[in-house]
């Protein structure tokens, strides 16, 4: 009997502490986030939320950004050990989020049933990726091309015109060429292992050699890529994510980007932390991106619906017609051939994550000079 | 940078230690833990993790991958041959418009003197920024090479060492000038007559009398330009060079990913500041003998030109003055221009950039404004006692004072930055937050790097007060402290001023300390132009970055009017 009480006592107490703050309410009136991805993206997203939940729920949500890169973020995450400071973990390489459910720190994703089934588990043949967790702990929000960005006026000037990855060998574009190192750079980086994947360790050093002699800068960050062939510095940027490409449209700067074959696409994880202080907001965050009017916010971007259904299409002139225009018609990643050959289990762990870069400091960076001259 | 001659100091010790109240030995005290914590700490503790494993056990292992490393030894070399150049290249420039500014009369000369120093003030990046607008691959200059000169291809002025070399040069010759100014300004124009008399002109001259009585202040002028050039990572990054020492330190601390090369970013700038430590032990080398009680200038001829060397001399000042403001040009185009690329100037104007980084952001301008006037406030507050213990006692620890001071000069500030990160990342006591998490940070870096400034100021405007207003004032029975308020104060507030002025400036264009220490939340203008220029934002970095230099511009204006040509006794 006494236990009984005692037992009561203690599930009254969890049901105060924890379910009597939000009592009777939607969704917290806070959300943090903490985020690789940049700031276009970001913002306009946790804006549209607040408009969003307004609308709907009649609160006013107090939304912020914690920006990390992957790996800080990643860190901070398994520092705060449980009791994070933010709600959502967005943006990185799927198998940090695997490796974070591993370790107990997120919470499955509550979004309804239809909405997670119309996400494909993988895109990209003949090695899926995935899209979504199928335990539930974390989902992609949007897909998001790691391609080509160039400078139509010099391109033509030059009579080079891009395709694919190997149309960056021409001998025409030598010096023309920006590209950020594999090592500081994630986009750069997945692309070096694209690179690798398809012609193979030796092969795809010779090509990415032949690459770097066409390089005219390696900058110091990924954003500046694209920030370079716009300004027409530079022909051609490597790597760049589709987004921050677009940045450069939106800017009012006349750019192209193209999706080369087996191009990394990521989904963009999306996580809610176990012990989220405001998990409501968490779950309705999520569920917001993945609607039409999520998905359409996106697309206004530069990135790409993940659900099927949702095409790229809006008014002439309109920034979704304006994504569709940049990728030189792409209205769907459901409606071109995907193909993938970036494999998680090679490229993921660490050991190979610095074999990579070592290997590009040790031949291409420190021979950056020689390479020129001998091509 | 150097210990004063000894016969200006004519207290003797005793009497300094009868005098001394427990005020001032506490006030003494109190200028000493500064120096300790904010600058002695830090760099010890800089040395300790250069020195150690993560495991805290003592290794040399570091260092002897550093220089066993071909890509870091290669980085090393060029840094320096890097540095050497443009010495070379800012003493060209430097020391003919010094001579041209203070020996000749021709028409404009005034305003050239002025419009010379103007290059200084040039935030870092937004200088390099400007001649990328101008002198990029895809710059006016280019695209009227190629669309109306029918050039086939864009010459490339900016892209690797050699524009480094063209940037840093134009930014850093007024300090050469300033440091020639000042010393020729010393020389007594008897010695030269006398030279002249006895047949001796031209280049002998030059040789045998001017040259040995500037040297001091020409080295003093030279260790500053190699040092700003040694530790400028900016530049470098923007036009695609990373093998330079400071750019690896910067790369190396800034990803997080392999503790290794985060090792070795450490490693790298102990490095830097112990060869900054070297370099200044040879220059003391050759301005020990500098003779600080000289200090009134003296009244110099101005040589009349003939109608020819007049034109010669105006279009030699002309074209150098054009390249120097290649960088405001570029900077001014492109933060009103939207969607510049491939035309000469900007098709589209806008004022969009300037309302997004003053209306919508005005912390930068806030944040830039209230840290730099801080910093002058620690300038000031620990700055102008040294200055006064310098020039007007003997107490012991002096000379040590008078080291760490020149010292600050030469620290890289890429090296006192990751100091300060790995010596201030545990929480306070009674807070829960360290204190490279509180933004008073920025204001205490500042102000230790630019302490020397304001030091200096104090000290020479002290020198030229004689002592006896002073004891005459004590005599009739006035204490220290009224003394220091009603006499000295008055005489000097001018030098300190001055001193101060070039503090603030120079805080406010710091952009390799605060860079790395920058809290979130708290950024200055400097960051903002950094974070605006990776976060592909060059518009908005290109307005803050014209913000920015008007607002030095005014500084520097201001500080002409008040100490005239004497501009260059704080860099002394």
């Amino acid at each position: 009997m006494k236990r009984i009480i005692v037992l009561l006592t203690v599930l009254l107490m969890g049901f105060l502490c924890f379910g009597g703050i939000s009592f009777g309410q939607a969704i917290e009136n806070e959300l943090y986030l903490i985020t690789p991805v940049s700031k276009d993206v970001h913002d306009p997203a946790l804006k549209a939320f607040a408009e969003y939940a307004k609308k709907k729920w009649n609160i006013d949500v107090k939304t912020s950004a914690i920006p990390k890169g992957t790996p800080v973020a990643y860190g901070q995450i398994l520092e705060w050990k449980g009791r994070p400071q933010a709600d959502v973990f967005w943006g990185g390489e799927g198998t940090l989020f695997d490796n974070l459910a591993a370790e107990g720190l997120l919470e499955q994703v509550k979004i309804p049933q239809k909405m997670w089934d119309e996400i494909p588990a993988t895109i990209g043949k003949p090695v899926g990726l995935p899209l979504k967790d199928p335990k539930k702990f974390w989902v992609g929000t949007t897909l998001e091309p790691y391609g080509l960005i160039y400078q139509p006026k010099l391109l033509q000037r030059l009579g080079v015109t891009i395709k694919d990855w190997d149309d960056l060998l021409n001998p025409k574009l030598k010096g023309q060429i920006a590209q950020c190192t594999p090592d500081r750079s994630s986009s750069s980086h997945a692309s070096y292992e694209v690179i690798l994947a398809m012609y193979g360790w030796e092969k795809g050093w010779e090509w990415l050699k032949k690459l770097a002699a066409n390089t005219g800068i390696f900058t110091a960050r990924s954003r500046d890529v694209p920030n370079v062939v716009a300004k027409g510095e530079f022909a051609v940027g490597f790597a760049v994510p589709s987004y921050m490409a677009f940045a450069e449209v939106l800017a009012g700067y006349d750019v192209m980007f193209v999706y080369p074959s087996n191009a990394y696409v990521t989904p963009e994880p999306m996580a809610v932390l176990k012990g989220a202080p405001h998990p409501k907001a968490a779950h309705a965050f999520i569920e917001f991106l993945l609607t039409e009017e999520g998905q359409k916010l996106f697309a206004g971007l530069g990135l790409y619906p993940i659900t099927p259904k949702f095409k790229v299409q809006g008014p002439p002139g309109s920034n979704l017609e304006k994504t569709v225009q940049f990728t030189a018609g792409i209205r769907s990643f459901y409606d071109i051939q995907v193909g993938n050959v970036y494999d998680d289990k090679i490229a993921g762990p660490k050991k190979r994550i610095e074999e990579v870069n070592s290997y590009f400091r040790k031949e291409i960076a420190e021979k950056h000079k020689e390479i020129i001259k001998e091509k | 940078m150097a210990t004063p001659n000894e016969s200006t100091m004519a207290l003797s010790q005793p009497r300094v230690w009868a005098r001394a109240n427990i005020g001032g030995l506490l006030g003494y005290a109190a200028i000493w833990a500064f120096f300790a914590i904010f600058l002695i700490y830090p760099l010890i503790r800089l040395f300790y993790d250069a020195f150690t494993t993560d495991q805290g056990v003592f290794t040399l292992v570091n260092f002897y991958d550093f220089f066993t490393d071909s890509y870091y030894l290669k980085s090393l070399m060029n840094s320096l041959l890097l540095g050497v150049g443009t010495v070379i290249t800012t003493s060209v420039l430097g020391i003919a418009i010094a001579f041209l500014l203070l020996r000749y009369e021709f028409p404009g000369r005034n305003l050239f003197s002025y419009l010379t120093i103007i290059p200084m003030i040039m935030p870092p990046l937004v200088g390099v920024m400007g001649f990328v607008f101008i002198m990029g691959r895809a710059g006016t200059v280019n695209v009227i090479l190629m669309d109306y000169l029918g050039f086939s291809k864009p010459i490339n002025f900016m892209y690797g060492i050699h524009g480094v070399l063209l940037v840093e040069t134009l930014h850093l010759f007024p300090l050469m000038t300033l440091s020639i100014v000042d010393a020729l300004g010393k020389i007594d124009p008897s010695l030269d007559e006398a030279a002249e008399s006895i047949g001796s002109r031209g280049l002998r001259k030059f040789w045998d009398i001017t040259f040995p009585l500037t040297t001091p202040g020409y080295v003093s002028g030279a260790l500053l330009v190699f040092i700003w050039t040694f530790a400028d990572f900016a530049t470098p990054l923007v036009v695609g060079v990373d093998n330079l020492l400071a750019s690896q330190a910067y790369l190396n601390i800034v990803q997080f990913v392999d503790r290794r090369l985060f090792k070795m970013g450490i490693v790298i700038s102990a490095i830097m500041v112990i060869l900054a430590i070297v370099f200044l032990i040879i220059a003391k080398q050759y301005v020990a003998i500098k003779d600080y009680s000289s200090l009134s200038y003296s009244k110099i001829e101005r040589k009349k030109l003939s109608p020819w060397s007049r034109t010669g001399v105006l279009v030699f000042l002309v074209v150098v003055l054009v390249f120097a403001f290649i960088p405001y040009f570029g900077i001014a185009l492109d933060s009103f221009g939207k969607g510049w690329a491939l035309t000469p100037i900007p098709v589209k104007y806008t004022l969009r950039y300037f309302e997004r980084v003053s209306i919508e952001t005005p912390k930068f301008i806030i944040n830039s404004l209230l840290y730099s006037g801080l910093t002058v406030f620690i300038c000031i507050a620990v700055g102008v006692p040294v200055g006064w213990i310098m020039a007007r006692t003997k107490v012991p620890g002096r000379d040590l004072l008078d080291s760490l001071t020149t010292l600050i000069l030469a620290l890289p500030g890429t090296g006192i930055g990751i100091a300060y990160l790995r010596a201030f990342r545990e929480p306070l006591p009674f807070l829960n937050t360290a204190l490279i998490g509180i933004w008073i940070v920025i204001p205490l870096v500042l102000g230790v790097r630019r302490l020397p400034y304001t030091v200096r100021g104090t000290f020479a405007s002290l020198l030229i007060v004689h002592k006896s207003f002073e004891e005459a004032a004590e005599s009739v029975g006035a204490t220290k402290m009224t003394t220091f308020k009603d006499v000295t104060l008055p005489l000097i507030w001018k030098g300190v001023l001055v001193g101060s002025l070039y503090s603030f400036i120079l805080a406010l264009q710091e952009a390799s300390a605060t860079l790395l220490l920058v809290v979130p939340g708290h950024e200055m203008m400097t960051v903002g132009i950094f974070n605006f220029y990776i976060g592909g934002s060059v518009n908005e970095a290109a307005a803050l970055g014209l913000i920015l230099i008007i607002l030095g511009a005014v500084c520097l204006f201001a500080i002409s009017k008040i100490a005239g040509t004497k501009m260059g006794g704080v860099f002394g």
